[in-house]
């Protein structure tokens, strides 16, 4: 399993937080997932064989936020 | 009567935070060719669109947020 971190901007509240959460964690291949209000991002162990930065990435987006990878 | 005049579409969508409509606005705008309105004490975005119901409660639930369709709402 690998680890990623994805830069979200647009939560306000924990429950912005928690459907971030469940939505992700519902996915294929998502082992954990970990959402921080305060540090604008999630951290998520995933299985490289079913999803990529770039898919993760994608699934955080097209809820409605920027989401955006550390290089 | 959150919904102004033009705007057609009404939908639930179960926001509870400025977060929550302000994922409903922006996966809105990508989608395109919609005009809409977002109440958010009451849950409801009223939307004004070219689109038809089911692609725009697709949309809306893209947001992982619980959504329906409340009907259509005749402009007066
Ligand atoms: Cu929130
Ligand atoms: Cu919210």
């Amino acid at each position: 399993a690998k680890s990623i971190v994805v830069g979200v901007e647009g939560m306000t509240c924990n429950s912005c937080v928690q459907t971030i959460e469940q939505h992700v964690g519902k996915m294929n291949g998502i082992h954990n997932i970990k959402v921080s209000l305060e540090d604008k991002n999630a951290v998520i162990i995933y299985d490289s064989k079913l999803q990529t930065p770039a898919t993760l990435q994608e699934a955080i987006y097209d809820m409605g936020f920027e989401a955006t990878l550390a290089d | 009567m959150a919904c102004v005049d033009l705007l057609k579409h009404e939908f639930f969508v179960d926001m509870t935070c400025e977060g929550c409509s302000n994922a409903v606005t922006r996966v809105l705008h990508r989608l395109g060719g919609v005009q809409f309105d977002i109440d958010l004490p009451n849950k409801k975005v009223c939307i004004d669109s070219e689109h038809n119901v089911d692609t725009l409660l697709e949309t809306l639930k893209k947001t992982g947020k619980n959504a329906s369709y409340l009907g259509e709402k005749s402009a007066q």
